[in-house]
């Protein structure tokens, strides 16, 4: 089914291509553009040129702090909440609002640069350390791995999440993406539009994977030891978490490039999931060779993002931290030809005209 | 690959055993229950009960719902901090979001549950009429445990109870607006609850939808549009003009309904009892503008809908406007729970697919080059 026409971005599951606004592929994107200038093309639909790209960064590094509202929120929460229902709260917080405006690109920029603040908050706290505050003398990566640890990020750290950052930030209609453009739909604002993309995000089935991925290479251990944990999870009808996607039927394009740089990015990790991808597709072949069986992003994102030095705790949120730029880009985009999205239901229950029973008599 | 279906108007996003709007015949069935049946005889425990249940309570079951409601009543320390850090001047529907949101934090991803639905349920009046109560600079009031939803909402907000007959009327309208087929902001907390997100997640998404005056933020603008005809010398001439200038009448016109909204024949009935002064320009207003609509576009059916009288017997019942849109995400938090267990219960993840507009592949300028 067919729920929206995009310029955003295009999943070409037949032939493993993903496309980003402007008719970039991923992996000629990777090489030449940072997190800003991705966010930069999905809102606009071209590369910014150099001043346009100093104008963002300067814009989005204005917009790292908190409101009042926000630290409110942040700070009322237990530290060992889901860091996603922090991330959820203190987004709606950020974005509450005196009256409902109709979102705009300003807005996208603004919010899309909190994540960062709200993630580095939670790790933080969660480590009972004090908040750090933002650095305007730093990019989008490497501002979110000094909020994280206080401490001058690595710059090959930075590369390695900047680039997640760049290849996650939109993939066509996937659930959280359309939560966002169904709550766009009935004119409601950017805020609650990303807060409930983010609430989807949310779901083990969609963003979560990437942690649910982490766990099982953790449970798995090592290299040696794959062929025997995933044949007895197999035995016992247990799923494998980073394979299989709904709509790629190739390699997908961002896990071949998390491949490759998952090797310096965390070598010891790298060497158990490469062994357990092989065993993996091998199984999975075995058992269903008429499906095409795949390694999907949220596999090798999950070793990538563990040598750029971020717990797995917080995977799905710094997951958000890239999709936010393409949950705003098709927000924005959808206000063009804005229509509610209403489908229809079919009824299974009960026969319409059932008369009530009194309540003495039920 | 199929072709694009602007809205998904039409399309079959899920099957559904809790509600079903039978737009052609004007009627709205809950469990099998025709509207009419329930809206001014069952308590809106009863009908949340029938929503989640599949069945309506026996007395010792609505006993211990009630129960159950009325000690979920309190809010969390945390979601009072942070309802506390909002403006007071935040948009009511924006504290609801923000402090469900905190109140129904978690520590590990539960699945959604009857019971987390009570607690949600019951956690809404107590949000906004904490909120009001500040905006007024006025101290909170404690919940009563031995008032029901509707009267208990009203006591919260004025620190008075209200008479039965206002109680009545709030418990209909939460009644009438509980649960309406796939709507949007029930489809935005299924898509939710199909990733096996949690179901605060799925009502936060909601609320979010619910928010937009194409779906539930436009009683307030209602009763603006009223008092502006009402002044005016003669209200067709306005009305006409109105057109003239592309504005739209608000109340009028719905996606499913080809005859008179079943719950809008309803709530005009009480508003005719409740409030005169809104009735008497009301029905006046109602008339002409759906002569009007009618004369515009002959083909399409026209019809009042849901928010035009409810907008009579929401200001009758003595509910600020802006308490308008989230008085109804109070009624349908019922129903948004609802389907996210039912969802739950049978899920596969929505993920619908998308139409690519954009130009064909090319490759990208490196940035020194870029003009």
């Amino acid at each position: 089914m067919v729920a929206a026409e995009t310029a955003v971005s295009e999943v070409d599951g037949a032939n493993g291509r993903l496309i980003y606004r402007g008719g970039y592929l991923i992996e000629d994107l990777v090489p030449v553009v940072g997190y800003e200038e991705a966010a930069y093309l999905l809102w606009n639909g071209e590369l910014p040129n150099e001043k346009e790209l100093d104008a963002l960064r300067q814009r989005m590094a204005k917009a790292r702090e908190l409101n009042k509202a926000a630290k409110g929120a942040l700070t009322a929460m237990d530290p060992t909440t889901d860091p996603m229902d922090i991330l959820r709260t203190v987004v709606s917080a950020q974005g509450a609002a005196k009256t409902l405006t109709k979102p705009t690109l300003d807005e996208a920029v603004a919010l899309t640069a909190v994540f960062p603040t709200i993630v580095g908050a939670i790790h933080r706290r969660r480590q009972g350390k004090e908040v750090v505050l933002p650095r305007g003398d730093l990019g989008h990566a490497a501002n979110l791995l000094w909020m994280m640890t206080g401490e001058e990020p690595a710059a090959d750290k930075v590369h390695w999440l900047d680039t997640y950052l760049v290849l996650l930030a939109d993939h066509g209609l996937n659930a959280s993406t359309f939560a966002a453009r169904v709550v766009a739909s009935t004119g409601s604002d950017l805020a609650s539009c990303v807060v409930g993309a983010i609430a989807a995000l949310k779901g083990p089935a969609h963003g979560g994977a990437t942690l649910a991925a982490r766990n099982m290479l953790d449970k798995i251990g090592s290299a040696d030891n794959a062929e025997r944990w995933l044949a007895e999870a197999h035995a016992r009808h247990e799923r494998f978490s980073g394979f299989g996607h709904r709509v790629y039927r190739t390699y997908d394009p961002r896990a071949k490039i998390l491949r490759e740089m998952a090797k310096t990015a965390a070598p010891e990790l790298h060497e158990t999931a490469a062994k357990t991808e092989e065993v993996a597709l091998r199984i999975l072949h075995e058992a269903h060779p008429d499906r095409p069986n795949a390694t999907n992003v949220d596999f090798w994102a999950s070793v990538v993002l563990t040598g750029a030095g971020i717990p797995k705790e917080l995977f799905t949120t710094i997951f958000a931290t890239s999709r936010v730029a393409g949950w705003t880009a098709h927000v924005l985009e959808s206000l063009s030809d804005l229509r509610l999205i209403r489908p229809a239901s079919r009824w299974v229950g009960p026969q319409p005209g059932k008369k009530p029973l009194q309540l003495a008599k039920r | 690959m199929s072709s694009y279906v602007p809205g998904l108007e039409g399309i079959v996003a899920s099957q559904t055993a809790i509600s079903m709007v039978d737009g052609q015949n004007g009627r709205l069935v809950y469990q099998g229950y025709v509207i009419a049946d329930l809206a001014e005889e069952m308590s809106f425990e009863e009908v949340a009960f029938l929503l989640w249940e599949g069945r309506l309570p026996n007395r010792a079951e609505l006993d211990a719902l009630s129960i159950e409601l009325a000690n979920h009543r309190t809010l969390t320390k945390a979601a009072n901090i942070a309802l506390d850090a909002l403006p007071a001047d935040t948009d009511p529907m924006d504290v609801l979001r923000s402090v469900v949101s905190v109140q129904g934090v978690e520590h590990r991803l539960a699945r959604p549950t009857i019971p987390l639905a009570i607690h949600a349920t019951a956690s809404f009046p107590t949000i906004l009429a904490m909120f009001h109560r500040r905006q007024l600079g006025l101290e909170p009031i404690k919940p009563r445990a031995d008032l029901g939803h509707a009267a208990n909402y009203l006591y919260m907000m004025s620190g008075k109870e209200s008479s039965p007959e206002t109680v009545r009327a709030l418990n209909t309208y939460l009644v009438l607006l509980a649960d309406h087929g796939m709507n949007a902001s029930t489809f935005t907390a299924r898509v939710i609850a199909s990733t096996e997100s949690d179901l605060t997640s799925s009502l936060v998404g909601a609320i979010g939808a619910l928010k937009g005056p194409a779906h539930g933020g436009a009683p307030s603008a209602v009763i603006e549009q009223l008092e502006l005809i009402g002044a005016a010398t003669d209200p067709e001439t306005y009305m006409r003009e109105m057109r003239k200038r592309k504005e739209k009448f608000m109340g009028f016109g719905h996606r499913v309904y080809r005859v008179y909204d079943p719950r809008a024949k309803i709530l005009k009935e009480m508003c005719r009892r409740m409030n005169p002064k809104f009735y008497d320009l009301g029905v006046r207003v109602e008339e002409i503008a759906l002569r009007i609509l009618h004369e515009e576009h002959p083909e399409r059916p026209q019809s009042t809908n849901v928010e035009f009288y409810s907008a009579g017997v929401l200001q009758a019942i003595g509910l600020p406007t802006e308490y308008f849109t989230p008085t109804f995400a109070t009624a349908r938090v019922a129903g948004w729970s609802a389907h996210v267990l039912e969802q739950a219960a049978n899920n596969r993840i929505i993920r619908p697919q998308s139409q690519y507009i954009g130009p064909e592949p090319r490759k990208p300028v490196a940035l020194a080059e870029r003009k």
